[in-house]
C-alpha cells in the first residue's frame, strides 16, 4: 500500500512568544519525528500526556507550524503550507461537545463545513447532511437540535459526521474513546471501523489507552518526550515490545486478574524544558548504562517493519 | 431564553427589568403620557413653584412648568442620549476588542495600550474641553461620553475573544478550514454577546448618571430641554422652600440608574458560565 | 465502619425529578476496602457526596441511613464524622487552590478538625509527605500547586486526606486524570497506606482493572441501584448479574473483538419500571418490568439483584 501521509525529521517548537517588549523561547514538543502512514490503515500514536502526540497530529493537520522537517501528503510536499492544500486531512477532537459552537444548531454546524468547502447549493447541502447523519447512525431530525441537547455519544457522532461531510482521505482521531464507558466504547469503535471501510479512510489514531489501540490499529508508534521510541505492527509491538518504555507502559495497565507484570516505572516524565541528555528515557530506565546518558539512540530494525530507538533493546528480551 | 427565565427567578434583577421596561415605555409614549406636553416648554409665571397638588402631581418649577410632564419628557431624552452613547461606544470598542483579542502581536499590544490611554481620560474634563472646542451642549457631551466609554467594550470583548480563541470549537472551525472573519463574526461574536449585553446595560445606567452630572454642571443639555440634571441644577436656587423641584427629577435619575444596574447585575449572573454549566 | 442502608436520593430539576439513588445498601468493615463500580450515570458520585455530606443542588431530603462508626451521619451532620472521613478527589489539577502554598492548604483543614498547635500540624504534614513519598517533604510545604506534577499533586491530596487521622478514606476515581504509569504508582501507594494504617477505604471507579488491584470487595451500581455486591475476586471471576456479566465480557482483557452492551444507560429522569436493566437485558422476562428485583443473598458474602442470575446469557448477547 502506498504512503498517504508522512513526516520526515519533523520538529515543532511550541510556546515561543514574540511580543512588543519580550521574547520567550519555546520548547521542542516534537523532535525529529519520522512516520509514514499507508493508505487505508489505522496508525496508532500512543504515549503519556506531554509526549507530543497531539502536537504531532496538529502539525500534520497544518494547524501548528513545523520548525523543521518535511510533511508529504498524497505524494506532494505540503511542508510549511499551513492548512492550505491539506483539505484531505481532517481532525476529530477529543471532546466532541466542546468542539461544537453552543449557539449553533447541529444542522447549521454541519452545513458550515460544506459552505466553506464550496458546496453552494443549499438543497445539495441538506441532502448530504441527511445522508451523513443516517450514515453515522443518527436521526436526521437531530439537525434541529442544539449541541447541549445531545448525549455524549450523539455529540461524538455529530463531530464525526461534520468531518466526513468534507470527504477527507485521512482522519486524525484524538483520543476518540476518552471518557467513554466500556459498554458503549465498542459501538464508537465499530462505527469508526465501518466509516473507514465505507469511505476508504486512513486513520491516525491518537490514544493513551493501549487496550483500544491494540484492538483497532494496524501499526503503532510509541512516543516519549517528543520522540518516537518504537514503531511496528500492532500485533508484533504488543506481543514483543522491545523498548523498555513500551514494556513499562504495557505493564502499567491494570489487569482484571489483579496481577502486576513487570517492574513499575518510577517517577514522572521530565519536563520538555529540561530534556535529559543522550537517551531521553535513561533516568527512568532500569537497563540504562553510562552510555545511554551520553549517546542519543537511533532507530534500529528489530524485525520486519519494527524499529526501536534503544541501545539495549537486545538485552531487554 | 434561559437567561430571561433566570432573571425572573432573581427578584432584584426582575425589579431592574421592570424599571427599565417602564422607562422605555414612558420614553416611547412620552408626549401622550405627559399631562401637559405642550406647556412643558412654556413659562407660566402665574403658577410658578406650586407644591404638588391634584392638578400638578409633582408641582411646578420656577417658570411654572409642570414637573411631571418634564420628568416624563426627560425620560425620553435620557434614554436617547444613553442609547446613542452606548451604541457609538460599542461601534468603536467591539471591533477593536475583536481585533486585539484574536491575534497576539504588536497590533494587539498597540490597540490595548491605546484603549488604556482612553480609559485614563477623565470624562468630565474631556466633556468640558470638547464643549469649549466645539459648542457646549448635549452633542459635545455625547461625543465625550462615547469617547470615554468605548474602552470598556474593547476590554470586555478582548477578554471574551481571548477566552473563546482557545475554545475547542474555534479550533475545530480552524480545522475544517474556516477563515478568521467567519470565526470572529459568526462564532466568537455571538458567544461574546451575553458579556457585551451586560456591559451595555451597565453602560446605560452609567451614561444616564454622567449625562445628568454634565447637565447639572451646565456642559450637557441646555435650557429649555427637560433634562433631569439641568432641572436639579436650576432648582438649587429655590431650596429649601421648593423641595419638590429637585426631588422628582433626582428620583427619576436614581430610579433609572438603579434599574439599569440591577438588570445588568442580574444579566451578569445569568450569563455566568459557571451557572450555565451547573444547569446542564 | 461504614454502613449505608436503603439510601434514596432524588434531585429535582427543570426536567423533572431524577431518581439518582434507590435503595442502595452496603457495608465496609473496619479496615476493609470497598470499590463502588459503575458507568457514568450510575449514581456513584451522588453516593459519594451523600457520604461526605455535600448534597447536590436541588436534592430532596434523602431517605435511608448512613452509619459511620455507629452514628447516622446522613441526618446528623454535626456528628463526629467531620474530619474523620478523608477525601481524595478525582482531578488533582482542579482540586488545589493555585494561589495558596501546599502546606497552608492542609494546615487550614487541620486547624479546623485536628487538635494541636501549628508546629505540631506542620510536623505531621512533613511526616505525611514522607509517607506519600513526595520528594523533599520539608520543601514541599512551601511550594505552590503548579510546582508539582500530576502524580505529585495526587500524592499531596492523599496526604491532605490523611491529615486529620481519618478512620475512613473516600476516593473518587483518584487516578482517571493520570497516565497509566503514574496510576500504577498511586494505586500501590494507596494499597500500602491502607494496610499500614488500618484504614477503611471506599474507592469509586469505573475501571474493573483498578478495582481488582485495590479493593477486597465490590458493589456494582447500575442506574442508581445495586446490581451485585461481594468479594472482588469472586465477582470478577464469576459475575452473576447479567449487567456485570456483559460488562466484564466486553472488557479488553476478556474480549478481543469490539463488543459492547446494546442500548444506553437510561436518563435519571426516565428510569424504566421494574429492574432498571431489563430494556438492555437479553434474558429479561415479562416480570422484570413490573417490580424492582430485591438483592438476593448468595453464599460467600455475595448478593445479586436479579432472580435470573443462573440463566446463561445467549451467544449473541453482546453487540
Amino acid at each position: 500500500m502506498p504512503e498517504i501521509i508522512g513526516a520526515e525529521a519533523l520538529s515543532v517548537e511550541l510556546g515561543a512568544k514574540r511580543g512588543l517588549l519580550k521574547n520567550r523561547p519555546g520548547v521542542t514538543a516534537v523532535d525529529g519525528v519520522s512516520i509514514s502512514v499507508n493508505e487505508g490503515e489505522t496508525f496508532g500514536i500512543v504515549g503519556e500526556s506531554g509526549c507530543g502526540k497531539t502536537t504531532l497530529a496538529r502539525t500534520l493537520l497544518g494547524l501548528q507550524r513545523e520548525s523543521a522537517g518535511r510533511i508529504t501528503l498524497q505524494g506532494a510536499d505540503v511542508s510549511r503550507s499551513g492548512r492550505v492544500g491539506r483539505e484531505a486531512v481532517q481532525y476529530v477532537h477529543q471532546d466532541p461537545g466542546a468542539a461544537l459552537d453552543p449557539w449553533w444548531r447541529v444542522g447549521a454546524t454541519l452545513a458550515e463545513g460544506l459552505k466553506i468547502h464550496g458546496v453552494a447549493d443549499s438543497a445539495e447541502r441538506q441532502a448530504r447532511i441527511r445522508d451523513m447523519l443516517a450514515a453515522v447512525g443518527l436521526d436526521p431530525a437531530l439537525a434541529e437540535r442544539y449541541p447541549h441537547e445531545l448525549s455524549g455519544g450523539q455529540q461524538r457522532r455529530v463531530g464525526l459526521a461534520r468531518i466526513l461531510l468534507l470527504r477527507p482521505r485521512v482522519v486524525i482521531l484524538d483520543e476518540p474513546t476518552a471518557g467513554l464507558d466500556l459498554s458503549v466504547q465498542a459501538a464508537v469503535l465499530r462505527l469508526l471501523r465501518d466509516m473507514r471501510e465505507k469511505f476508504g479512510l486512513t486513520y491516525l489514531f491518537i490514544s493513551h489507552d493501549l487496550s483500544v489501540v491494540r484492538r483497532v490499529c494496524d501499526r503503532v508508534a510509541v512516543m516519549y518526550l517528543g520522540r518516537v521510541v518504537e514503531e511496528g505492527s500492532a500485533a508484533e509491538l504488543f506481543a514483543a515490545p522491545r523498548h523498555p518504555y513500551t514494556r513499562a507502559l504495557l505493564a502499567a495497565a491494570p489487569r482484571l486478574d489483579g496481577a502486576e507484570t513487570g517492574p513499575a516505572l518510577p517517577g514522572d516524565p521530565p519536563s520538555l524544558r529540561a530534556v535529559p541528555s543522550g537517551c531521553r528515557f535513561h533516568p527512568r530506565c532500569g537497563l540504562a548504562t553510562p552510555e545511554c546518558a551520553t549517546r542519543d539512540p537511533v532507530p534500529e530494525t528489530a524485525g520486519p517493519g519494527h524499529s526501536v530507538a534503544c541501545h539495549r533493546w537486545r538485552d531487554a528480551a | 431564553m434561559t437567561a430571561l427565565r433566570h432573571i425572573f427567578r432573581d427578584p432584584v434583577a426582575a425589579l431592574g427589568l421592570l424599571i427599565v421596561l417602564a422607562a422605555v415605555v414612558i420614553a416611547i409614549f412620552a408626549p401622550w403620557l405627559a399631562p401637559y406636553p405642550d406647556d412643558a416648554f412654556e413659562s407660566h409665571l402665574l403658577q410658578r413653584l406650586r407644591p404638588p397638588s391634584a392638578e400638578f402631581p409633582f408641582g411646578t418649577d420656577n417658570l411654572g412648568r409642570d414637573i411631571l410632564s418634564r420628568v416624563i419628557l426627560g425620560t425620553r431624552s435620557a434614554i436617547t442620549v444613553a442609547l446613542s452613547v452606548v451604541l457609538a461606544a460599542m461601534a468603536i470598542g467591539v471591533p477593536i476588542g475583536l481585533a486585539a483579542g484574536w491575534r497576539e502581536g504588536w497590533l494587539s499590544e498597540v490597540l490595548m495600550r491605546v484603549t488604556d490611554v482612553f480609559l485614563a481620560v477623565p470624562q468630565l474634563i474631556l466633556a468640558l474641553a470638547l464643549g469649549q472646542l466645539i459648542a457646549p451642549g448635549i452633542g459635545a457631551a455625547m461625543v465625550a461620553l462615547s469617547l470615554t466609554y468605548w474602552p470598556f467594550f474593547a476590554r470586555t470583548v478582548f477578554a471574551e475573544t481571548r477566552r473563546l480563541r482557545g475554545a475547542l470549537f474555534v479550533d475545530a472551525l480552524a480545522g475544517i478550514g474556516a477563515g478568521p472573519a467567519r470565526i470572529l463574526f459568526l462564532h466568537v461574536l455571538p458567544n461574546a454577546a451575553p458579556a457585551i449585553l451586560v456591559r451595555a446595560t451597565i453602560g446605560m445606567g452609567f451614561t444616564i448618571l454622567t449625562a445628568a452630572i454634565l447637565g447639572f454642571l451646565g456642559v450637557g443639555a441646555a435650557p429649555p430641554s427637560p433634562d433631569w440634571g439641568l432641572a436639579v441644577s436650576e432648582a438649587r436656587q429655590h431650596l429649601p422652600e421648593a423641595w419638590w423641584f429637585p426631588t422628582f427629577p433626582g428620583l427619576a435619575i436614581l430610579l433609572l440608574v438603579l434599574g439599569f444596574n440591577l438588570l445588568g447585575d442580574g444579566l451578569r449572573d445569568a450569563a455566568d458560565p459557571r451557572l450555565r454549566r451547573s444547569r446542564r | 465502619m461504614l454502613q449505608v442502608e436503603g439510601l434514596d436520593v432524588q434531585i429535582r430539576s427543570e426536567r423533572g425529578t431524577a431518581q439518582i439513588l434507590q435503595d442502595v445498601s452496603f457495608a465496609i468493615p473496619r479496615g476493609g476496602t470497598m470499590g463502588i463500580v459503575g458507568e457514568s450515570g450510575c449514581g456513584k458520585s451522588t453516593l459519594l457526596r451523600s457520604i461526605l455530606g455535600i448534597m447536590p443542588k436541588g436534592a430532596e431530603t434523602p431517605r435511608g441511613a448512613i452509619l459511620f462508626d455507629g452514628q447516622d451521619i446522613l441526618t446528623d451532620r454535626a456528628a463526629s464524622a467531620r474530619g474523620r472521613i478523608g477525601f481524595v478527589p478525582q482531578d488533582p489539577y482542579l482540586s488545589l487552590n493555585p494561589v495558596f502554598r501546599a502546606g497552608d492548604q492542609i494546615l487550614e483543614i487541620m486547624r479546623r478538625h485536628a487538635p494541636g498547635s501549628r508546629a505540631d500540624h506542620k510536623r505531621k504534614i512533613v511526616e505525611l509527605f514522607r509517607a506519600v513519598q513526595l520528594p523533599d517533604p520539608e520543601g514541599a510545604l512551601r511550594k505552590y500547586p503548579h510546582q508539582f506534577s500530576g502524580g505529585q499533586r495526587q500524592r499531596l491530596l492523599i496526604a491532605a486526606a490523611l491529615a486529620c487521622d481519618p478512620a475512613l478514606v473516600v476516593a473518587d476515581e483518584p487516578t482517571t486524570a493520570l497516565d497509566v504509569t503514574t496510576q500504577r504508582e498511586i494505586l500501590a501507594l494507596l494499597r500500602r497506606l491502607v494496610a499500614e494504617r488500618g484504614l477503611s477505604l471506599l474507592f469509586v471507579t469505573h475501571d474493573f482493572g483498578v478495582l481488582a488491584s485495590v479493593c477486597e470487595s465490590v458493589t456494582v451500581l447500575y442506574a442508581g441501584r445495586v446490581a451485585e455486591t461481594g468479594p472482588t475476586r469472586q465477582v470478577l471471576d464469576d459475575p452473576r448479574h447479567p449487567y456485570t456479566r456483559m460488562l466484564l465480557a466486553c472488557h479488553p482483557d476478556r474480549s478481543a473483538d469490539l463488543s459492547g452492551i446494546p442500548g444506553t444507560v437510561p436518563a435519571a429522569t426516565a428510569q424504566p419500571p421494574g429492574c432498571r436493566f431489563h430494556p438492555r437485558c437479553p434474558i429479561a422476562r415479562p416480570d422484570c418490568a413490573t417490580a424492582p428485583p430485591p438483592l438476593v443473598a448468595l453464599p460467600g458474602g455475595r448478593a445479586v439483584a436479579c432472580p435470573h442470575f443462573e440463566t446463561p446469557l445467549p451467544e449473541n448477547a453482546l453487540a
